[in-house]
């Protein structure tokens, strides 16, 4: 009953937590990736060229932040690329109807937060598992969408709206200072209440987490339901952005915001992550991507990339749980 | 459990062999569409539901034993469409049917082996592997066709798919003899037996012995040979391959295993069942395209009835 | 605080007669430690052809351990193993199947989906003629054979699953017994057995027997011991306190022999002579779990014990009580209060389970010790659902002082503290959460002997300070030296209350057992 295990937090020097490690070493992996892009490109360090990285991984960084806290579970939202298609439809159809952006806005976001909460419900209570659920639901809203699109696309939306995707604020595109708000808010909810706090506990343990007295039900559902209305502000970004709602819009984007988020650090086992990592996790997604562009890559090797950045991440971590 | 163990006098609880639900489905779709459109329930109609149903019949049917290991795999899709770009690409250059089809086969393998790789030797959960591995397989597409289709096709590789032997399509053919392949495979080998307790119970197999990750790798390098096989009769029938072919057909096939009452756990599967539940996605599909339902709304409604079918799993389970 | 005799290893004399010749396998000076625990220390004893050879001893008493080392499963630190007077060495399950030693374990290693001749052959199929094809014509004949063996009235082709766990028993049996072992080991094999199940299987034993095949059986039924037993090997604390012959010894002899032992310290405790008032009172109480009308009651001030043997239902019935498993009868009032809900409820009434096994249910590993003791008090130390680090640092620090925690600081991660350690922190997660009532499933399992002394002081301060508490435990002499009361259970029952003065370990032994 001695303190002799603990032979890693001594006394002098910086120490950080472990957290703080992973986050630092992202941070510099994120550095290096810049320093060689523009080593590589003289295009790369233009400050319209960083913007548009920045705008660009703000797009991500929304949907991945939701899918954050649906993996800190130790589930999984295969249905966010197609929220967006959904979402940025019915917006898109509210705004022709109403004229109005605030009730398109609404829609939007009503929409992924419904299809959310249905993903939490088949979660939570019945029982299915969330990759098969949402795998499920995936199919199901492109049906939808791509019914109700019939193949058409809605387009020309009044331009205070479009701000939100195209406008600028100070030199610097809108969505920048959406991200910023909600990587803000993001952060605060999961490291600032209890709430998030339980959501923690939940992917670390969710048997313990169940006989601690978290109502684990009850905060999966929030937990898909947030995941399903941040669906719902990319598309609303995304929309404004494009000026245009089609049937596939966001079709491709599930597999980088899961990219994004384990990237980040976060563990597909529950229990590990930030929404700050899941930031630079969107931030080193993009740069390669955009690096990519610059040297003239086929953008066809986008998916392959993101493909095996994906595993790679999983492997890091199970490797990394594997030594612990 | 424990109340039996209260009472083991009582004589066990045996389960009366109800009427599978995909039976049920598929006769009520039967009913149903024949009922509404005039021109399903013809000879012509029914023979063709069966001709299209084949190519998700030869994914379905090493889903089936994928599932049962208590895995997934999404990459199926891309894969078959990988191998049927491979395929027309190798056809173009070289001339050789036989060539090409040994190219598309081993695209598949590839794929298999890396998915059952990254499955039992690195411990990644099946479906973000083989999320990982579709995306990979989607990129390698675009870039092999440059996102074009591939045409020019010798016509007679399209004899494949729409010639017949003695009057029975060869695509028919075809699927009766994976089908009895994949029957004798499970309930007459020793890797159908081990397949079973794979997601049965993975310590009753190491107890006896048996060495199950290289089985595992070889079960999901089973899908991506099936792929391999379905993009011959994919290609045939387009006499083209496109890049965006067969993507999101895994979702079909899945459904198909779903619908047929194959569970995703403890390794409770039939292939029976699957050959049924692919049927019911053929008449689904059929039915709806006969009433000019945009096929987007089809998939819409397999979802449903996939979820549906889980429902039916979980409650089955729990009871 | 009652003296306990200093039994040692008391043999009933004389020692049985060996057979001439070699032991079909001898065991010498068998030890296995695990960290923290001599699960088995100096165990010999040979095993003689055609001899049901019983083996005793109280939960823990090394039973299993033995088990897991016969069939390979664990390797033996020390010791020696004689196979026909030749030595040898088991290292693996393949070693202890090539001389011939099968085990059954409770645990089934069945698979589900299977049918009972898949099962009974699995990994040993009958290739047919065609080459990669299976003989099922002969799978199933020889599956019949087996069962016909061991009288199992069911067909070969059913699925195992929808099989009872009688059923599921046998076909375990079946499995071991078509391997053509020459050792079989049992586990409890009657736990779940009916008389007519029992009978048969005990005919097949003795047809075993007159083949020559050597049978360990571990039970808890000392009519059977007495019964089918040739030779009666005692354990208790992972050491041979025991050999006997059924012919020259009595049940008590047996009982006190697995009881008797040294207390080689003392539990603290304060015990009241009036306590307060009544915390929790469950009445008629059946769950799905399997639990059947169970009724108690615990006031404030009390330690209330709940023994048995491992299976008896103590488990479920503090399930039942948390609100983890679902109730479907009876009514269980809490303060006063009706109570049904889920494990929130409970732990927001003021219920706290420090749950057996505290890896996997108490605790989460890869959290730091702050946040595993800050978890539960969450809802109640930030009502507003804003959550400040600070005030759960502050928190944490003193639960980590009052129950002194080793730990450098609340941000060391839970999984690298000792099991006392650990302990305390699934204890101390309650503190936070103002909890009253605690229901500790074996609080010392895996815990060093110094561990636990703190774990009873800090109980005792509990319930000084007014808390009620159930105690689970397999250790009988903590039941007796730290308890008010206890209730002993048999088969998902209740089956009686032993009072201070009544509460001993033979007491508690006797009522559990299955003794009819």
């Amino acid at each position: 009953m001695s303190i002799t295990d603990n032979p890693t937090t001594g006394a002098s020097g910086i120490h950080l937590s472990k957290d703080m490690q992973q986050l630092v070493y992202r941070l510099l992996a994120a550095g290096l990736l810049c320093l060689a892009l523009s080593i590589a490109s003289d295009a790369f360090l233009t400050s319209n060229n960083i913007l548009n990285v920045l705008r660009q991984a703000s797009l991500l960084f929304f949907l991945a932040s939701g899918l954050t806290l649906v993996i800190l579970t130790g589930g999984l939202d295969l249905s966010v690329g197609a929220n967006i298609g959904l979402s940025a439809c019915m917006a898109a159809t509210a705004i022709k109807a109403t004229g109005s952006p605030v009730l398109g806005t609404l829609a939007g976001l009503a929409t992924g937060l419904l299809i959310g909460l249905c993903n939490g419900l088949m979660v939570a209570k019945l029982r299915i598992p969330s990759f098969i659920a949402t795998y499920g639901m995936l199919w199901v809203l492109h049906g939808i969408t791509y019914y109700y699109m019939a193949g058409e696309s809605i387009h020309g939306f009044p331009p205070e709206f479009r701000q939100i995707g195209s406008g600028y604020f100070l030199g610097i595109p809108i969505p920048i200072y959406l991200m910023v708000v909600f990587l803000l808010a993001g952060t605060f909810f999961a490291q600032r209440t209890v709430w998030g706090q339980q959501i923690y506990a939940i992917g670390a343990n969710p048997v313990a987490a169940r006989l601690t007295g978290i109502p684990v039900d009850r905060r999966l559902i929030l937990v898909y339901a947030f995941s399903g209305a941040m669906a719902g502000v990319a598309s609303i970004v995304f929309l404004a952005r494009l000026n245009s709602a089609e049937g596939d819009i966001g079709e491709t984007m599930t597999l980088p915001a899961i990219a994004a988020v384990l990237i980040g650090g976060a563990s597909l086992f529950g229990g590990i992550g930030s929404v700050f990592g899941t930031f630079i996790g969107a931030l080193i997604l993009t740069l390669v991507l955009n690096g990519m562009n610059l040297l003239a890559v086929n953008a066809s090797w986008q998916p392959l990339v993101t493909g095996a950045i994906v595993i790679f991440a999983v492997w890091l971590d199970m490797y990394g749980r594997k030594k612990a | 459990m424990s109340d039996q163990a209260l009472s083991p006098s009582a004589p066990a609880r045996v389960k009366m062999p109800s009427v599978p639900g995909v039976v049920m489905a598929l006769a009520l779709l039967f009913i149903l569409f024949a009922a509404l459109s005039p021109g399903f329930l013809t000879t012509g109609n029914l023979s063709n539901i069966l001709v299209q149903s084949v190519i998700l019949l030869l994914l379905a049917l090493p889903m089936t034993l994928i599932i049962m290991t208590e895995g997934l795999d999404l990459s199926m899709g891309a894969v078959l469409t990988l191998a049927s770009l491979v395929l027309a690409l190798t056809i173009l250059s070289t001339g050789s049917l036989l060539l090409a089809f040994a190219a598309a086969v081993g695209v598949g393998l590839a794929f298999g082996l890396l998915n059952g790789w990254l499955v039992s030797m690195l411990s990644i959960p099946p479906f973000v592997a083989t999320l990982g591995t579709m995306g990979a397989a989607q990129g390698l597409a675009l870039l092999v066709s440059d996102g074009q289709s591939v045409v020019g096709i010798p016509r007679y590789v399209r004899q494949i798919y729409s010639g017949d032997v003695i009057g029975i399509p060869n695509p028919i053919l075809i699927g009766i003899g994976f089908y009895a392949l994949f029957h004798v495979l499970l309930y007459h080998t020793r890797f159908g037996t081990y397949i079973c307790a794979l997601g049965g119970n993975r310590d009753a197999l190491t107890l006896a012995g048996v060495k199950w990750k290289r089985l595992l790798i070889s079960v999901y390098m089973l899908g991506g040979a099936m792929a391999g096989v379905a993009a011959l009769l994919m290609t045939a029938r387009m006499n083209a391959g496109h890049p965006t072919a067969a993507i999101g057909m895994e979702f079909d096939a899945i459904a198909a295993v779903a619908l047929g009452g194959t569970s995703f756990e403890k390794g409770n599967g039939w292939v029976l069942g699957t050959l049924l539940g692919v049927l019911t996605v053929g008449v689904l599909r059929n039915g709806l395209n006969l009433m000019a339902v945009p096929s987007s709304v089809q998939v819409t409604c397999i979802g449903v009835l996939v979820i549906f079918a889980l429902l039916l799993d979980g409650m089955r389970s729990k009871s | 605080m009652r003296a306990v005799p200093d039994t040692m290893p008391r043999t009933v004399q004389p020692i049985p007669a060996d057979p001439p010749g070699f032991p079909l396998l001898e065991l010498r000076g068998i030890s296995k430690s695990f960290p923290g625990v001599k699960a088995l220390d100096d165990v010999s004893f040979p095993i003689w052809p055609g001899e049901v050879h019983m083996l005793l001893g109280e939960n823990g008493a090394g039973k299993s351990s033995l088990m897991k080392v016969l069939c390979g499963a664990y390797q033996a630190d020390e010791g020696e193993f004689f196979h026909n007077g030749e030595k040898v060495e088991i290292n693996s399950p393949a070693d202890a199947r090539r001389f011939g030693i099968a085990v059954i374990f409770q645990e089934f290693s069945l698979v589900p989906y299977l049918d009972v001749a898949q099962n009974i052959f699995l990994g040993r199929e009958f290739s047919s003629k065609i080459p990669g094809l299976l003989d099922r014509g002969r799978l199933y004949r020889e599956a019949q054979a087996v069962l016909d063996l061991i009288g199992l009235d069911v067909s070969p082709y059913t699925k195992v699953h929808t099989l009872g766990v009688a059923q599921q028993q046998m076909v375990e049996i079946g499995k071991a017994l078509s391997q053509n072992a020459r050792i079989l080991v049992m586990d409890e094999p009657t736990a779940s057995l009916s008389d007519r199940e029992t009978e048969r299987l005990f005919e097949v034993m003795r047809q075993l027997q007159a083949k020559g095949v050597a049978i360990i059986y571990i039970s808890h039924r000392m009519a059977e011991v007495f019964s089918m037993g040739d030779r009666i090997t005692v354990l208790r604390d992972g050491k041979m306190v025991g050999r006997a012959m059924p012919d020259t010894s009595t049940p008590d002899e047996l009982v006190r022999m697995m009881v008797g032992r040294n207390i080689d310290m003392t539990y603290p405790r304060h015990f009241t002579t009036d306590p307060g008032e009544v915390v929790l009172e469950v009445k008629g109480l059946s769950a799905k779990n399997g639990i059947e009308d169970i009724n108690l009651t615990i006031r404030a001030g009390e330690i209330v014990g709940l023994c048995g043997l491992v299976g008896s239902g103590r488990t479920e019935v503090a399930r039942a009580i948390f609100g983890a498993d679902e109730v479907t009868a009876g009514e269980i009032r809490l303060f006063g209060k009706q109570q049904n809900g889920g494990p929130d409820a409970a732990s927001r009434a003021g219920v706290g389970l420090i749950p057996e096994s505290r890896k996997t249910e108490g605790l989460a590993l890869i959290r730091t010790v702050g946040d595993n003791l800050a978890v539960a008090g969450l809802p109640k130390l930030f009502p507003n659902n804003l959550f400040s680090p600070r005030t759960a640092r502050r928190t944490a620090e003193e639960i980590i002082k009052r129950l002194r925690i080793a730990t450098p600081s609340p941000n060391q991660n839970v999984g690298v503290l000792s099991g006392g350690n650990q302990q305390k922190v699934v204890i101390g997660k309650w503190l936070a959460a103002g909890t009253r009532l605690f229901i500790f499933d074996e609080p010392t399992r895996g815990i060093d002997v110094g561990a636990k002394s703190e774990i009873f002081a800090l109980i005792d301060q509990l319930v000084s300070e007014g808390a009620a508490v159930l105690m689970i435990s397999s250790e009988q002499a903590e039941i007796v030296h730290v308890c008010d009361r206890a209730y002993v259970m048999r088969s998902k029952r209740i089956v009686g209350e032993l009072s201070r003065s009544d509460l001993s370990e033979e007491n508690i032994v006797r009522m559990g057992m299955h003794d009819e």
